[in-house]
């Protein structure tokens, strides 16, 4: 039997979703499932882990964890690996997990798969599915190794209802800080803010948006509606939105029930984050626009005009 | 500060692919420098006329590199290393990191710059293994280097609780993400001399690689298949009153699409 260890993926003290989605995946395909959580202070997650359908909780819990640190962050992983005899490691869609999967994979001597969609599992033999070139294609992967760390692509799972799993936790110690790379300064999100990768619904704003006042202008509507906030390459260029809030191939994949495209024309790049959202609506004023190439729903307007209609619209059928 | 910087020849993601029998159809496909390399060649001139280093670069595979190494010393660089080799056909990200390993053994670097991806795999890897080898610290998603000193240099990184501020002890391994910078047009006399520059080229011989570390090794994952991705089709398009059209695609979005 397969045995798949997750990595727990934890914001500001909160488990994300990717960890009940990816551990629901590994229960419905019949492994034996642990999960591993590295931080500061999360001992009291132990029971989210377990509820999210793991049945065993490697926990390393020490001050020196609180900030991200690549290298402690692969120890632990690797400890817990070993010690649950894992031969398939999941990471969520993460920075964190984008870093650490290579190390991990290094060290065990092990293959490395990112951005995977699917895997397939027949006896020893481990396939996986990805997509490749900016989404274009999709690659089918062979394994030649025992084992595979893999980073599963944001929406590739689906948590089920009614997977669940028992407390049974393991205490890691706390590895050696590295001190040939030191972390000095977390210039952090807002506390509460909404995770992109987490959100229902995303609303991200282009070029079309032109400046502060028109980002001010959707910022507006992503708080009606308690959307996760991005943006495409455009914006963070121009310093108007964070780097971590940019959405496509160079940053985050989304993948939410709805994504709203506003001011956005489409690069490829930007389509690569976020085409595997459930619905897509885009609003810009460009009727050529390549975004309504992906969209379900497309306002072809100027988004000045169309934002607040918007507001006032969804205002009216939520309440 | 002596700088290594790996270049990747890749695909050019715009143009539409094709997929025949598992395989991309080769026919009118186009090949550029990877977008991510850019960056790192950009961020490696930008570190030599700032603060003064030996830049050279790396490019593994890939057939005729002679353009795109150009285009490089164009920018700034100094040096070009080219390691082609048949054997290399089923490398994976390991494989390349052993061979990026030997170059950097031969070159007495104190930090490799590499992109953070490649965007004909979109893989990410490469450069982390390459570090793992060297026993030397690495951070991942770079936005921005500062040199602090003759041995450490601070980076600024994109993770996902916010912006991290990383000091690293050199020698290092960085990747960066395309937003560290813009990277500058070659300017016609950068072309010009880059034309007379001569390029290294070797084969996995000449470089010294150990037959069961590159050239004997089974990769670890190796592709066996390529297929088409699915495509999202152009839905409904509304124009005209921005009021009504507006009300209407609100109206979809909770009763047909049921998203709201």
């Amino acid at each position: 039997m397969a045995k798949i260890l997750v990595i727990a993926d934890i914001k500001q003290g909160v488990l994300k979703s990717s960890t009940a989605e990816l551990l629901s995946k590994a229960k419905t395909i019949g492994a034996e499932t642990a999960v591993v959580a590295v931080g500061s202070n999360i001992e009291s997650l132990t029971s989210d882990l377990a509820n999210a359908g793991s049945d065993t909780q490697y926990i390393a819990d020490d001050p020196s964890l609180e900030l991200f640190s690549a290298g402690p962050y692969a120890s632990c992983v690797v400890d817990a690996a070993k010690q649950f005899g894992a031969n398939l490691i999941w990471f969520g869609f993460s920075e964190s997990g984008k870093a650490v999967a290579p190390r991990v994979a290094t060290q065990l001597d092990a293959a490395c798969a990112t951005e995977i969609t699917d895997v397939e599992l027949s006896g020893d033999q481990i396939e996986v599915i990805r997509p490749a070139i900016a989404n274009k294609v999709m690659q089918r992967v062979k394994v030649n190794t025992d084992q595979l760390v893999a980073v599963v692509r944001a929406g590739a799972f689906e948590a089920t209802e009614g997977i669940t799993g028992t407390e049974n936790v393991v205490k890691l110690s706390a590895p050696a800080p590295d001190l040939k790379a030191v972390i000095k300064e977390l210039i952090s999100d807002a506390i509460g803010e909404i995770d992109l990768v987490d959100a229902d619904v995303v609303i991200s704003v282009g070029r079309g948006v032109k400046d502060q006042a028109g980002v001010d202008l959707v910022k507006e509507l992503a708080n009606d509606l308690k959307a996760g906030f991005g943006s495409s390459r455009a914006m963070v260029d121009g310093g108007f939105m964070a780097h971590n809030k940019q959405v496509g191939q160079t940053g985050k994949i989304v993948a939410p029930s709805l994504y709203m495209a506003i001011g956005i024309s489409g690069a490829i790049q930007h389509l690569a984050g976020m085409t595997g959202s459930k619905v897509i609506l885009a609003v810009n004023k460009d009727t050529e626009a390549p975004i309504f190439n992906v969209a379900d729903y497309g306002i072809v307007g100027d988004l000045f005009e169309v934002v607040p209609i918007l507001r006032e619209e969804i205002k009216k059928i939520k309440s | 500060m002596k700088i290594l910087t790996t270049v990747k020849k890749v695909v050019d993601v715009e143009l539409t692919m094709h997929v025949e029998d598992g395989a991309i159809v080769e026919d009118g496909l186009q090949y550029v420098i990877n977008a991510w390399d850019e960056s790192a060649v950009e961020a490696s001139v930008q570190l030599k006329e700032n603060n003064g280093a030996e830049t050279t670069l790396v490019s593994i595979g890939g057939g005729d590199n002679t353009d795109m190494i150009r285009r490089c010393y164009a920018m700034g660089i100094e040096n070009g290393i080219h390691i082609d080799d048949p054997a290399l056909a089923k490398a994976d990200a390991s494989i390349f990191a052993k061979v990026l390993q030997k170059v950097y053994e031969k070159g007495d670097y104190d930090l490799v710059i590499t992109g953070k991806q490649a965007q004909d795999t979109d893989s990410g890897q490469t450069g982390i293994i390459l570090a793992e080898y060297l026993g030397v610290p690495c951070v991942s998603n770079v936005i921005a280097i500062e040199v602090m000193d003759d041995q450490h240099i601070k980076v600024s990184r994109v993770g996902d609780a916010g912006t991290e501020i990383v000091e690293l002890e050199l020698p290092a391994v960085v990747t960066v993400d395309v937003s560290i910078n813009e990277p500058r047009l070659p300017q016609m006399r950068g072309i010009m001399m880059a034309k007379k520059k001569a390029i290294d080229v070797m084969d996995l011989a000449a470089l010294g690689t150990s037959d069961d570390e590159v050239e004997g090794a089974t990769p670890k994952s190796e592709i066996v298949e390529f297929m088409v991705s699915k495509t999202r089709k152009a839905g409904q398009k509304f124009e005209g009153d921005a009021a009504e059209i507006t009300a209407k695609v609100v109206d979809l979005l909770a009763n047909e699409a049921k998203v709201l």
